[in-house]
């Protein structure tokens, strides 16, 4: 029987570049395709995949957050999470949601068939990076006296993430409301729970949280060489 | 008459993603792939594309200057820009720098062909998020 992946990625040309890598590997059919978090999840519902690959910036509902819900569903649910970075706070919170599998972006030409292999073989595949971590972490724990975690951030419910990621998009209340299917009002007590665990007062503040923790990614600045302000082309 | 484009991108993956839209084409052929500016240059010496599909954001050496160094080489190869900055400045940018096109990466399953086609025939074809324009802005 044929191994079948699903695979989520906001941008077309990634997702053929990835299904054009993947498809050529025998025993392997991409069974399904999303264009973010929240269609990964129904499609995973639908279409009962073997591994999942998810881009971790995705509108909507990003990578991360995908993931958490899809291992909460169902924790034999295999995760392979594709990511431009690996900074420690996405690969913590990419093992806290349960993702088996960590490949960088501009190395999945290389990895990304070694990720699924490990996966199918019940094994986990991580970056050199992800591995450093895991183990420091690991060692960490036999020291119970020298403790230096960072201090940990109000816990949010994956729901209130979800808000978060919608509000930081430019979404109001009602429109959140929509997305997840709440009442107008339930999605504004998700606003204030979270203004108020966050300590919050405006929406800025939640913006630069959800760019400061990933919950929402931009992009890169780029340098440019000779502003023409006002000029016509 | 074939097309011959050379594809830039730092990403391996975005590069075979452009290959798999662009090898449709009957008339199109990849002659081949940079992962940097520095590098799109030094194919697009010696290879002479007729179109050079080129990423902005690239180690080494961006696109923009990648762009304004195969454009002042090679009047006629022509360069589109497929990139995840979805600008009006940024596209401003691109097009002083002696591009022909931009396409956004995230609607160059929509884009890119008509883009390709329309570059290679000396003409201009820019497009942002809803909304694809054939213009003559920036020559």
């Amino acid at each position: 029987m044929k191994l079948r992946l699903l695979i989520a990625d906001d941008h077309e040309v990634v997702r053929r570049g990835l299904c054009q890598l993947l498809q050529g590997h025998d025993g392997w059919e991409i069974c399904g395709e999303a264009t973010d978090g929240r269609e990964a999840v129904e499609k995973a519902a639908q279409l009962k995949p073997d591994v999942v690959i998810l881009d971790v910036g995705m509108p909507n509902l990003n990578g991360l957050a995908a993931t958490r819900q899809l291992t909460q569903r169902d924790p034999r649910c295999k995760v392979i999470v594709l990511t431009i970075t690996d900074s420690d706070q996405v690969i913590r919170e990419a093992l806290d949601a349960g993702a088996r599998g960590f490949v960088l972006k501009s190395d999945a030409a290389r990895d990304l068939v070694s990720a699924v292999e490990a996966l199918q073989r019940n094994r986990m595949f991580f970056t050199p990076r992800v591995n450093d971590m895991v183990l420091a972490g690991f060692l960490d724990k036999g020291h119970s006296g020298s403790s230096t975690e960072p201090p940990r951030l109000p816990k949010l419910t994956a729901r209130e993430r979800e808000v978060i990621q919608l509000l930081a998009e430019g979404k109001s209340s009602k429109e959140v409301a929509c997305v997840l299917n709440l009442s107008t009002k339930t999605a504004e007590t998700h606003r204030s729970n979270i203004m108020r665990k966050l300590g919050f007062h405006s929406i800025r503040d939640l913006v630069v949280y959800a760019v400061k923790n990933n919950i929402i990614q931009v992009q890169a600045p780029v340098q440019l060489h000779n502003s023409t302000e006002g000029s016509a082309a | 008459m074939t097309i011959r484009i050379l594809v830039v991108d730092d990403h391996p993956v975005v590069r075979h993603g452009l290959r798999t839209l662009l090898g449709g084409h009957p008339e199109w052929e990849i002659i081949d792939e940079a992962e940097d500016g520095l590098d799109a240059v030094a194919k697009a010496g010696r290879l002479n594309p007729d179109v050079v599909v080129l990423d902005i954001t690239m180690p080494k050496m961006s696109g923009l200057e990648a762009c304004r160094l195969i454009r002042k080489a090679m009047p006629k190869c022509e360069v589109l820009m497929v990139t995840q900055h979805d600008s009006p400045q940024m596209m401003r940018e691109a097009l002083e720098a002696g591009a022909r096109g931009y396409v956004v990466k995230s609607n160059a399953a929509r884009d890119l062909l008509r883009a390709v086609e329309r570059v290679s025939q000396h003409l201009p074809f820019t497009a942002l998020n809803g909304q694809s324009v054939d213009t003559d802005v920036g020559r």
